[in-house]
């Protein structure tokens, strides 16, 4: 198995520069750091889920995550027979200027592709597109899950509802450790890093005319878990790695650097086709609340059968409150437009899911999907981004 | 007569001692703890500046909805369901899907056997 030690050894690791402060035993969501006041801290893997908020508060910069720069990527690089493709989760693109002086927020994708191409990459795609296609297969997944629980025939096979979001490794990773019965409520849709990987190397692969064994995939994430789900065993279904290797936003702009690249003075360039293209549904994936969004525009549609005017769903699905929630209305086309009040629920930061999920195993909930993104705030505030010591 | 002496407990030099350890300890929690909140407090505006980068571009987009976007069209026409559009079709199932926590192993033998079968 590919570097089994990410597996094996954990992704976020307790330097010597640990002053034992505790600050970071607040923030863990799983009490997976141990030590106590004044004694150098150590994280327990069995229960770590790689989120690396520990990583991205930590008042002394003592904590890391395990690099696949030098190991994987470099070296694919510098293979003339690997054709290495990219791809960039939406939150990147937002963050990574912060590492050339750009105020957060800022809009860096056109430049960010650009470099990427300057680093050697020999096609540079969008997560984004993946994202798109995560919301036909999951949003797919949910009406048959909602058509099951309505009786309607041939939907027998649908799973349980509420339905709950599987893009975020860390909470997939939580679910598994913690909660092992409410896994058939998971959408079984891999991620949109994973789903890229299987496409990069099967149509992909079709389309450009190139032997799929050639192809190395390499994704640019906001996160620190990513690097985890990119080594779990079961996404091989193509017959090869679904990702190759994965590098964080932070590193990223080290690469940057390393090569000598002047970012911001980067001409703006494009993602290459096939898998590339993206739309703004895709965009939010990035930020709490985002999933869920670029669902209901999906949902609403194919199920009414009727254009959205409005699209955002603004009030309820937005915003950095730990758990939303929010009923929509959606008249459906195949049961004769008898209005279908969809209810779902929002949470950010695993902390707050407990809850939540103890209602679902009850059979208390009241929801038909749930989002929930890790990290307080979503991808955007993920373990790999910028670290903003400016707010120290 | 010894057992009373002896539970006089300590002396002026380890009380101060002791004292001086845990007045330490509590200033230095303190100030751990500030600096922690002070970096919680100051996070949610950089979370909420980088939120409203997505949202701005999200606007931006010419197509905002995943099913609208051409590239999705063309990889169920051509791959995903040949000749239609149809989500969740066979080969999006195998590629697109997984399991998860104690369905992994036999899932991956069933993985296994697939790729045989297609070599």
């Amino acid at each position: 198995m590919l570097s089994s030690t990410v597996l094996s050894d954990g992704i976020i690791h307790v330097s010597d520069k640990c002053k034992a402060c505790d600050h970071c035993t607040s923030i863990c969501p799983t009490h997976a750091i141990q030590g106590r006041l004044g004694e150098k801290h150590h994280i327990d893997i069995k229960k770590c889920i790689n989120c690396g908020q520990c990583l991205i508060n930590c008042p002394f910069g003592a904590i890391d995550d395990i690099s696949m720069v030098d190991e994987r990527i470099i070296k694919a690089l510098n293979d003339p027979g690997k054709f290495v493709v990219v791809q960039e989760a939406p939150a990147v693109r937002v963050a990574l200027g912060e590492e050339f002086g750009q105020a957060p927020g800022t809009n860096v994708k056109h430049k960010m592709y650009a470099a990427l191409r300057k680093l050697g990459f020999d096609k540079v795609y969008d997560t984004e597109f993946t994202a798109d296609l995560t919301i036909t297969e999951e949003g797919t997944e949910l009406i048959h899950r909602v058509f099951n629980a309505l009786g309607v025939p041939g939907f027998e096979h649908a799973g349980p509802l509420p339905q709950f979001t599987s893009c975020c490794p860390a909470w997939v990773k939580y679910a598994e450790d913690k909660y092992p019965h409410v896994l058939p409520h998971i959408s079984t849709a891999k991620s949109p890093q994973q789903m890229f990987g299987a496409v990069s190397k099967t149509y992909l692969a079709e389309k450009l005319g190139i032997d799929p064994a050639s192809i190395y995939s390499v994704s640019v994430m906001p996160c620190t878990a990513k690097k985890y789900e990119c080594d779990r065993p079961e996404f091989m279904a193509s017959g090869f790695r679904d990702v190759d290797a994965v590098m964080t936003t932070r590193e990223l702009a080290q690469m940057i650097q390393a090569a000598g690249i002047d970012f911001m003075s980067l001409e703006d360039e494009q993602a290459d086709r096939f898998i590339g293209a993206s739309t703004g549904a895709a965009t939010i994936f990035g930020v709490t609340g985002g999933v869920m969004e670029a669902a209901l525009r999906t949902a609403y549609e194919v199920l009414s059968g009727e254009t959205l005017g409005k699209l955002d769903f603004n009030e309820a699905v937005r915003g950095l409150k730990p758990v939303r929630e929010a009923t929509v209305e959606i008249p459906v086309k195949a049961l004769g437009g008898k209005v279908l009040p969809v209810s779902v629920c929002i949470v950010t930061g695993t902390k707050y899911v407990d809850d939540v999920i103890e209602d679902v195993l009850a059979g208390r909930s009241k929801y038909h999907f749930i989002e929930v993104m890790n990290c307080p705030g979503g991808c955007i505030n993920g373990g790999g981004q910028p670290i903003r010591r400016d707010t120290y | 007569m010894s057992i009373f002496t002896e539970k006089v407990g300590m002396t002026r030099r380890q009380f101060l001692k002791g004292s001086g350890m845990l007045a330490v300890a509590v200033i230095v929690s303190g100030v751990f703890a500030k600096i922690g909140f002070d970096a919680f407090a100051a996070s949610d505006e950089y979370i909420a500046q980088r939120a409203a980068g997505l949202y701005t571009l999200d606007e931006k987009m010419a197509l905002r909805k995943s099913h609208e976007n051409p590239e999705i069209i063309q990889i169920y026409q051509e791959f995903l369901s040949p000749g239609e559009q149809k989500y969740l079709s066979e080969k999006a199932h195998h590629l697109l899907h997984t399991k998860y926590g104690k369905d992994i192993p036999s899932f991956i033998e069933e993985l296994k056997g697939h790729s045989g079968e297609a070599a």
